[in-house]
């Protein structure tokens, strides 16, 4: 439909276009393309070659450090040295690795899961359950942190007061839970989208390939299974990529948590370990290397995670 | 200091943002002034007590040739200070926590104020000026101060039949008795994420977490003043009588108001936040004087305070200094600052101001600030900030949630913090005893 819709437009401009080219024609995109270019340089490229300059330099004090001779240094990889041996900021990888083994699939698979509903016929008042799903992805995440907090916190909290009162001791700011009390807000948060990016693949996919099974006698949730999930891997890959990155940077939520536990340490996720480093140690250039170090990490993990699917589909 | 700002952003939000607007416009308008040629200058000041906007009032019509303009700082403004020094943006004056001190001075960001004020020392109690003196040099003014007295519920004491504890020792069979007659109800609480209420324990204990030892730091943080501190908190942790909670959540303000913490040793800041939270308690508080080791003892613990500093890069360093000596030990600005800012100075003067020593309704008409006063001129000289103070901070809040946990002794969070210490100034290049 759609490329029978295109082809006139095409017929009508392209005498102009033919008309038009030379120069300005070739020109044309890299102007479109400018202002993208430059903000992409000056706040995205520039940053990241700065950070990675000044991750090679360390201030040299001496004695008590009050005689002002503060002398930038030339240190090759002494901070990623210190980095890699902070054995803190290294346990935040492993932190989060743990949290995203559990947070993401779970995440997904609801996603996945509403997505799939969403997309069969089974849902009535469709726009306003998925409306619902995807409203906490509106609010900001450290409001969300903010909200979870009051319902985590004892006394404060008519869930944990209510289970109390049935005589369940939970307790959601424990340093065994407060981890998964973390995940939870994430997936309330992230949920909503992934859904809709999910949904919106499925939506795409022709009508006319669910015809095709329902005659050859697939139910609905075979269809789901073997037809649905199949064609929509790609963006079922771009929405696990994405997760894993978003785990990777963990921040906005466990840095609120943190004014009511102290269940939730300094350097809890490699991200608050390099702001721990940069603001309150006030060294720029360690933390420097730590964020290249995570920087690196994630470009491993996402190339490990686009090989991975790859070679799978390939071998389908 | 971060908490005081942070509870007074909470309810100035939109009017920072005004405020901030306010401040460009007339930061560009002063320079005007200045640059007509009659020798006045104008001084940029960034800072967060209440009052100060009324004392500068004074001060601009006393002194056309030093105007002072008040920038109100709220949030995370203080988070700007550092680049703007280090760009040369900063303004002439900024008020700051003390215990940020040393780690501007090693990155060259506060000017050597010793010849300008170097002679106030007199002015101000031994604590106060211990605390902005480094290496005999004098680094920033202070401003105000908060020695700790005990905040005890008269309700509870008298309901149980409980006399208020004046040594240590008293306070554990206190807390026991307390616990026997009511098991929901603990003599304190052990907030691990409060760890201004840690220091000014030590601190009484004439302890500290860093020293200068000659041309080297030393870390103090498992030091026996901390040991024997640490001794008690296990005793009051181990037995169960301390209710565990971090401060300033809502949960802990809950506690607070469903009476089951009977006393708070704290700072002369805290009476006005815990009239903020917990309204409806007014009339059933009482203050005296912190518990001491040995009966006939004064000495007291202090809190976080703030000082005053002038940037390096200012080229007013007289103006600012001069500016400073008045608004903070002057009777008549220590006045304004008392009266309109709920001030507790640092200042001798105001220490022995009439507008200090008032009643105050909360406490059922007690003049709370008396013994506040006494404990001010009873804080030892001991306690000395290091460049690592705010990583150190940061550390022990969380060696302290293990021994919240139960997962290790006070005793152990501190030998790891102290060992923390050591390296982070070690890894600056800076000497380490």
């Amino acid at each position: 439909m759609t490329t029978t819709a295109a082809v006139p437009t095409v017929a009508r401009t392209s005498p102009r276009r033919r008309r038009g080219v030379g120069g300005g024609q070739r020109r044309a995109p890299y102007a479109f393309l400018a202002p993208f270019l430059g903000l992409f340089a000056v706040f995205t490229l520039a940053p990241i070659l700065l950070a990675v300059y000044s991750s090679f330099f360390q201030v040299k004090r001496s004695g008590l450090g009050f005689g002002g001779d503060n002398t930038l240094t030339f240190v090759g990889f002494d901070n990623y040295v210190r980095a890699i041996g902070d054995s803190g900021f290294v346990a935040g990888f492993g932190r989060m690795l743990g949290y995203g083994v559990v947070q993401v699939p779970l995440m997904l698979g609801l996603a996945l899961v509403l997505a799939l509903l969403f997309d069969s016929a089974v849902v009535r008042w469709k726009p306003f359950f998925q409306l619902s799903v995807f409203l906490p992805y509106a609010v900001p995440s450290v409001v969300a942190a903010l909200i979870w907090g009051f319902l985590y916190q004892p006394r404060v909290s008519p869930i944990v007061e209510g289970l109390h009162a049935m005589g369940v001791p939970v307790d959601f700011l424990a340093p065994g839970t407060v981890l998964w009390s973390l995940a939870n807000v994430a997936v309330w948060s992230v949920t909503g989208v992934n859904m809709v990016i999910l949904f919106s693949a499925l939506q795409s996919v022709p009508r006319e390939i669910y015809e095709a099974a329902r005659i050859d006698g697939a139910s609905e949730l075979r269809t789901a299974l073997f037809i649905k999930i199949p064609m929509i891997a790609p963006s079922l890959v771009l929405t696990f990529l994405f997760s894993i990155i978003g785990t990777m940077q963990l921040f906005n939520e466990p840095m609120t948590m943190r004014a009511i536990t102290s269940n939730i340490s300094g350097d809890y996720t490699p991200n608050m370990a390099i702001f721990q480093t940069t603001t309150l140690g006030g060294d720029a250039n360690l933390g420097s290397a730590m964020a290249v170090v995570l920087g690196l990490v994630i470009f491993v993990l996402s190339l490990v995670v686009q090989k991975a699917t790859n070679r799978k589909r390939g071998a389908q | 200091m971060a908490r005081r700002t942070r509870l007074l952003s909470a309810t100035a939000v939109v009017a920072g943002a005004s405020l901030a607007l306010v401040g460009c416009s007339s930061g560009s308008s002063s320079d005007d002034t200045a640059g007509s040629g009659d020798g006045a200058v104008t001084l940029q000041f960034w800072g967060w007590a209440t009052g100060l906007e009324q004392a500068i009032e004074v001060w601009n019509e006393e002194n056309p040739d030093i105007q002072v303009d008040f920038f109100r700082m709220t949030g995370d403004d203080g988070a700007k200070i550092p680049a703007a020094i280090d760009n040369g943006t900063a303004p002439d004056v900024v008020q700051m926590s003390v215990h940020s001190i040393p780690s501007h001075v090693i990155a060259n960001r506060l000017t050597d104020l010793t010849e300008q004020v170097g002679d106030l020392e007199d002015e101000f109690t031994p604590a106060s000026w211990a605390n902005v003196t480094f290496d005999d040099k004098t680094y920033a003014v202070p401003q105000d101060f908060g020695p700790n007295a005990l905040m005890y519920r008269t309700d509870i004491f008298e309901q149980y039949g409980l006399t208020v504890p004046t040594t240590w020792t008293e306070y554990l069979e206190t807390a026991r008795a307390l616990k026997a007659a009511n098991p929901n109800a603990y003599i304190a609480q052990m907030s691990p994420n409060e760890t201004g209420y840690w220091i000014a324990d030590v601190w009484q204990n004439e302890g500290t977490w860093f020293g200068i030892d000659g041309d080297a730091w030393t870390v103090d943080v498992d030091d026996e003043a901390s040991q024997e501190v640490a001794e008690r908190w296990q005793t009051l942790l181990d037995e169960d009588l301390v209710k565990v909670v971090d401060m300033w959540t809502p949960q802990y303000w809950a506690e607070v108001n469903a009476g089951n913490i009977a006393t708070i040793n704290y700072a002369a800041w805290f009476p006005a936040l815990l009239e903020a939270n917990a309204g409806d308690l007014a009339g059933k508080w009482g203050v005296a004087p912190s518990p001491v080791d040995e009966a006939g003892s004064t000495a007291a613990g202090a809190g976080d305070s703030s000082v005053d500093v002038i940037p390096t890069g200012t080229e007013n360093v007289a103006q600012a200094a001069e500016f400073l000596t008045w608004l903070n030990t002057s009777p008549e600005a220590l006045d304004i600052l008392i009266t309109d800012g709920s001030m507790f100075p640092a200042a001798t003067t105001g220490l022995a101001s009439e507008a200090l020593a008032q009643p105050n309704d909360y406490f059922g008409g007690q003049v709370i600030n008396d013994v506040f006063v006494q404990a001010a001129e009873n804080v030892p000289a001991s306690w000395v900030d290091g460049p690592v103070y705010d990583l150190v901070q940061d550390n022990i809040k969380d060696e302290f949630a293990k021994v919240a946990n139960k997962q290790q002794t006070f005793a152990e969070a501190l030998a790891a913090t102290a060992a923390y210490a050591k390296d982070q100034l070690e890894s600056q290049g800076l000497n380490v005893k």
